[in-house]
């Protein structure tokens, strides 16, 4: 019934199902940590999952500061960890 | 027309309760889907008593005059005379609504406290967890210790483990002895065994023991350490133990989202158990005409009194009669939800805890020692100077994760308990969502 879809982050090509939010992919995919943060370059990941704490952000087809738990991802989305 | 925001278990009631005499009502949410974060589902509401789910979703869907407006985010709201606009963003799109009559439902998300590592991938909220797994189908982690305090940690426990995660630990700060405070609420509401005996049952069938007393006191590289704690949340010594887990979900109960009822200028006060909620008459009408509110936003309590409050608040606001049985279930639920906020306190001694370098504001990455140095070092008397001097608050989630958190710490180096003021104005935002200036004067959709 789902259709599979496939979209990249920071280049790697990323499966999942149609539907699924950019960070759960991920998180599916074994790809736990989402960005560096700006000042202490620390690893960061979902957080509160709803979109209230703004951890998740990535930067989709180029639109930084995107809730990768809200988005749902695409067939063909670019996504990067913020740089 | 009748806007309704958030659809979850309060908006739905009052959405459905406001159609019963033909009403016309437009349902906002922010999801894809109807129920909110505690019917978060994707084909099918599961978990206890989910025909509640199903019953209501029925009705909405079958109601002629409700229109469900989805994944629509309200950035603002503002009075244009009689009226009240929402403004909200929608797949990228500006757009707004008007109407005569509002019913703010907006539900709250979970209470975090910070310790060192609660900043590291692995570490989470309960209701990330769950939603996850609910919302997406993805099982967060293989080993998951499940903590904090409160009983939502049961229903993420027990859904986890039935996914296939081996619960490596299910721990509450607060004794379950807490309950013997609260004789008279449990008296009244003895249904709400069953839905213990639910989760017993489930707990059991998955081998999951509770622990009490206890709290997850730092995260790292796979390793949690669990402190034993006294009642005021103060480590005591020589009894913590190392725990194996890839994932911690810590939760404290719950914050609701203010933000919008503080935009139109609907009155707040802070709560029994120092949340700020907004003062509602009997009949859930705010401080300001035409503004109906229920749910978490009137005080946490859970989504049967969710329920109770936005059928109140939608017969209310359709002008239909309100029967006195309902007035009275809700006085019961809110004993139950009194009880609740008396059993499991979050208290003071988190503040031990944490470590001068451990992070307090996630989005600027600020240091305790910094808000401890712009106390002792620069002077600031209130969260909200030490903000200024440290950032603490001003990043992208506008301090609805640390905000409540700074206040407490700059309150127990200065001695000075948090006062009301400080606590509802560290609750209020001036937009409600971030929105950047070219969605602003792009495309304007009104309808």
């Amino acid at each position: 019934m789902t259709q599979t879809i496939t979209f990249t982050f920071n280049g790697n090509p990323i499966h999942c199902e149609e539907g699924q939010s950019i960070a759960a992919a991920l998180i599916n995919s074994d790809q736990r940590e989402l960005r560096k943060t700006r000042f202490g370059d620390e690893p960061r990941s979902i957080f509160c999952g709803i979109g209230i704490c703004f951890d998740c952000v990535v930067v989709v087809n180029g639109v930084a500061n995107q809730r990768s738990c809200l988005i749902e991802a695409h067939d063909g989305m670019k996504v990067e960890s913020a740089q | 027309m009748i806007i309704v925001i958030g659809a979850g278990p309060a908006g739905l009631a009052a959405a459905e309760a406001a159609s019963r005499n033909g009403s016309e009502v437009a349902l906002i949410d922010s999801s894809s889907r109807l129920g909110g974060q505690y019917w978060r589902h994707r084909s099918k509401v599961t978990g206890y008593r989910s025909n509640r789910a199903d019953e209501i979703f029925a009705k909405v869907s079958a109601a002629q005059s409700i229109t469900h407006i989805s994944e629509a985010n309200i950035w603002s709201a503002e009075r244009e005379g009689n009226l009240i606009r929402v403004n909200y963003l929608q797949g990228g799109i500006e757009s707004s609504l008007t109407a005569e009559k509002v019913i703010i439902a907006t539900g709250a998300y979970d209470r975090t406290l910070p310790f060192p590592g609660w900043d590291t991938p692995g570490s989470m909220t309960p209701g990330a967890a769950q939603s996850l797994l609910k919302g997406q189908g993805v099982l967060v982690g293989k080993r998951i210790i499940v903590a904090g305090t409160g009983p939502f940690l049961l229903p993420v426990a027990t859904g986890l483990a039935e996914a296939g995660a081996e619960i490596v630990a299910l721990i509450d700060a607060n004794s379950p002895l807490r309950w013997s405070l609260s004789p008279l609420a449990l008296l009244t509401n003895i249904t709400k065994f069953s839905e213990l005996v639910y989760y017993v049952r489930l707990m059991r069938k998955f081998r999951i023991r509770p622990h009490f007393g206890r709290a997850v006191t730092t995260f790292a590289n796979g390793v949690a350490t669990i402190s034993a704690v006294n009642s005021g949340f103060h480590i005591k010594s020589g009894k913590s133990q190392a725990m194996r887990a890839d994932v911690v979900a810590v939760g404290w109960g719950f914050v609701p989202d203010l933000s919008l009822g503080g935009i139109l200028g609907c009155a707040q006060r802070v709560d029994s158990d120092g949340t700020v909620i907004f003062e509602v008459d009997e009949n859930q009408l705010s401080s300001q005409p035409q503004i109906w509110i229920a749910g978490e936003a009137t005080g946490i309590g859970g989504a049967d009194l969710s329920l109770i409050e936005g059928e109140i608040a939608g017969l209310a606001a359709s002008g239909q009669k309100i029967r006195h049985a309902l007035l009275t279930e809700r006085v019961r639920k809110q004993r139950f939800a009194n009880a609740l906020k008396r059993s499991y306190p979050v208290r003071d001694g988190w503040r031990e805890w944490i470590t001068s370098n451990t992070t307090i504001c996630r989005c600027e990455e600020v240091k305790s020692q910094e808000i401890k140095d712009s106390v002792s070092e620069l002077g600031a008397e209130d969260s909200r100077t030490s903000k200024l001097f440290t950032r603490a608050g001003m990043g992208l989630c506008q301090g609805r994760m640390c905000s409540r958190n700074v206040s407490e710490i700059v309150s127990g180096i200065t001695q000075c308990a948090v006062t009301d003021g400080e606590r509802i104005a560290a609750s209020n935002r001036p937009i409600a969502a971030p929105i950047s200036l070219g969605q602003l004067s792009d495309g304007k959709n009104s309808r």
